[in-house]
């Protein structure tokens, strides 16, 4: 019998952190801006300007209706990672004369720290709070690291690799209350759990448009008019998005985001449900079938759709590539070319040997049951097989434990 | 009888004396009534504050910073102002729109001054008369 070979097709995709698929809904209102309506949203003298400036307003509101703030406190730019850099020092650069000192947090964002790197360069001090083995920041210790100069406290609200949720209505409480600004990296959070920057009480917030079924290459910062919030500009020129960031808007680009925060609104419920559901036959699942895991980062303050899991006695980067079929991350994208373990997972206080062997499995809008059960069954295998290769499981298994061993000798 | 067409008519003959600091660190004192905006001040003395849009609130060239202590004294700006001083070039924390404040005793002996540039660009030295 002629044995028909099928061709490897593409795996399923699960790392909705790293990004999502843009929603063809999404896609439909974009197609006019890169055909018809080609117009600069800047050129203030004729229609073709006219009815892309009217579009990109329209998205700008749909935006801010997402995060229910004003359209006019909103600011385009092209990332979350743009509006991280745009908000930390455009804080330094206008009030750093007096203040310079900013805290955060030891599991942010690399964009995050790489420029609170760079400020501390520049003389700005910088506390990277620790926090604790569920992912959480102690807010004693907050309080206890305010003094007088500090400019600005930065917590992202939902970690992209572990997804736990950070406290922030109470981080702001304490930081307004000494009169500290307040700046969180909501990439992860917007139209995946509720987001109310007025509840919250922030004064910046940043926003990823790849990262809720919208287009790459755009993003917005929201700035907060009342209290005003002042910032240096990054990107100087002609004064456009309220001076904060110059240069002309992408229509497409502004509007695919604006009708992708538009359907997050009105989905928000539904989606919700959809991955709670799934994320209860997933851990169900890998409780089930695999022994001796470890999920990273706290059960209950967590966004359900990142599940980060160490599997003992088993080589991460193997793993992932034994469950080829299925695309998921270890640690995150922007992290997968160096070649150090997860900073995240170290802050957590998990063991280089554990951090070595997590996943992250991101779940979406467009996951199925199917594609959950398809990557228990590759899991629980691959991880069955490496173990059984594994001589470490071997020793496990005979009782001894790993940690008393010596394993260099003197030479 | 010449009737003075200005909104901002004179109303009351008390003085106030105050200074401009401007781009070059140069001091120019100025005395005024009480009531008058600091735009036509700089404006009738001379001083290089560019008024584009004639105090109609739609630019953000007659930005000027004041000392502290003063600016806190001050009514809150409204925020049609907030929002052109946004777009303002060398925005400080001190710093207002000349053509919405109004001068009174407060401002004896103070020194405003002048920022470097406007957004207006004027790289080859060019400087706008008033109108």
């Amino acid at each position: 019998m002629r044995k028909i070979i099928y061709k490897f097709s593409r795996p399923t995709y699960l790392d909705f952190q790293a990004t999502t698929p843009t929603d063809y809904r999404v896609l439909d209102a974009m197609l006019p801006y890169l055909t018809n309506q080609y117009g600069n949203p800047h050129s203030k003298t004729h229609s073709f300007g006219w009815e892309t400036e009217k579009a990109v307003e329209k998205a700008r509101s749909q935006i801010a209706n997402l995060i229910n703030t004003q359209p006019q406190s909103i600011i385009f730019t092209s990332g979350a990672t743009e509006s991280n850099n745009a908000a930390l020092k455009g804080l330094y650069g206008f009030y750093g004369k007096q203040k310079n000192h900013i805290i955060t947090t030891q599991t942010e964002h690399k964009c995050v720290l790489d420029t609170c790197r760079y400020l501390e360069d520049k003389g700005v001090e910088v506390t990277y709070l620790p926090v604790d083995s569920n992912g959480l920041i102690s807010l004693q210790q907050l309080q206890e690291s305010i003094k007088s100069n500090t400019l600005c406290v930065s917590v992202m609200l939902v970690n992209n690799e572990i997804g736990v949720i950070q406290n922030l209505k109470e981080i702001s409480r304490i930081c307004h209350q000494r009169g500290v600004y307040v700046h969180s990296d909501m990439a992860q959070a917007i139209a995946k759990i509720p987001v109310d920057v007025q509840d919250l009480d922030i004064d910046l917030g940043s926003i990823s448009g790849h990262k809720l079924y919208g287009p790459k290459g755009i993003g917005a910062l929201y700035v907060r008019r009342k209290p005003r919030v002042r910032l240096q500009q990054i990107i100087h020129g002609g004064g456009q998005e309220r001076g904060l960031r110059s240069g002309t808007l992408a229509p497409h680009l502004c509007v695919g985001f604006g009708r992708a925060a538009e359907i997050a609104l009105t989905e928000l419920p539904y989606d919700i449900q959809h991955v709670d559901k799934l994320y209860n036959r997933l851990l169900t699942g890998i409780r089930e079938k695999i022994p001796q895991i470890q999920i990273n980062g706290s059960l209950e303050h967590r966004y359900k759709g990142n599940l980060n899991v160490s599997f003992a006695f088993v080589e991460g980067e193997s793993l992932i590539m034994a469950i080829k079929q299925v695309a998921v991350s270890s640690g995150s994208a922007c992290t997968s070319a160096s070649l150090e373990p997860s900073y995240v997972l170290r802050a957590l206080g998990v063991k280089e040997d554990m951090a070595h062997t997590s996943l992250r499995i991101g779940i979406g809008r467009f996951t199925t049951e199917k594609e959950v059960d398809f990557l228990l069954d590759q899991l629980s295998g691959a991880v069955r097989k490496l173990r059984e290769m594994s001589p470490l499981w071997e020793m496990h298994q005979e009782g001894i434990d790993i940690n008393k061993i010596e394993w260099t000798q003197p030479h | 009888m010449i009737r003075l067409f200005s909104k901002y008519g004179a109303s009351s003959s008390k003085m106030v004396t105050f200074y401009f600091k401007n781009k070059d660190n140069s001091l120019t004192k100025v005395t005024s009534p009480i009531g008058q905006n600091l735009l036509q001040i700089a404006h009738k003395n001379e001083v290089d504050l560019e008024g584009a849009c004639e105090q109609s609130l739609a630019c953000s060239t007659c930005h000027v910073i004041l000392p502290k202590q003063l600016y806190d004294k001050l009514p809150q700006p409204v925020p049609e102002e907030e929002d052109l001083l946004d777009l303002a070039y060398g925005l400080t924390e001190t710093s207002r729109l000349g053509c919405q404040v109004k001068v009174d005793e407060k401002f004896e002996n103070v020194i405003i001054q002048l920022p470097k540039a406007t957004r207006n660009f004027y790289v080859d030295g060019h400087k706008p008369k008033p109108h």
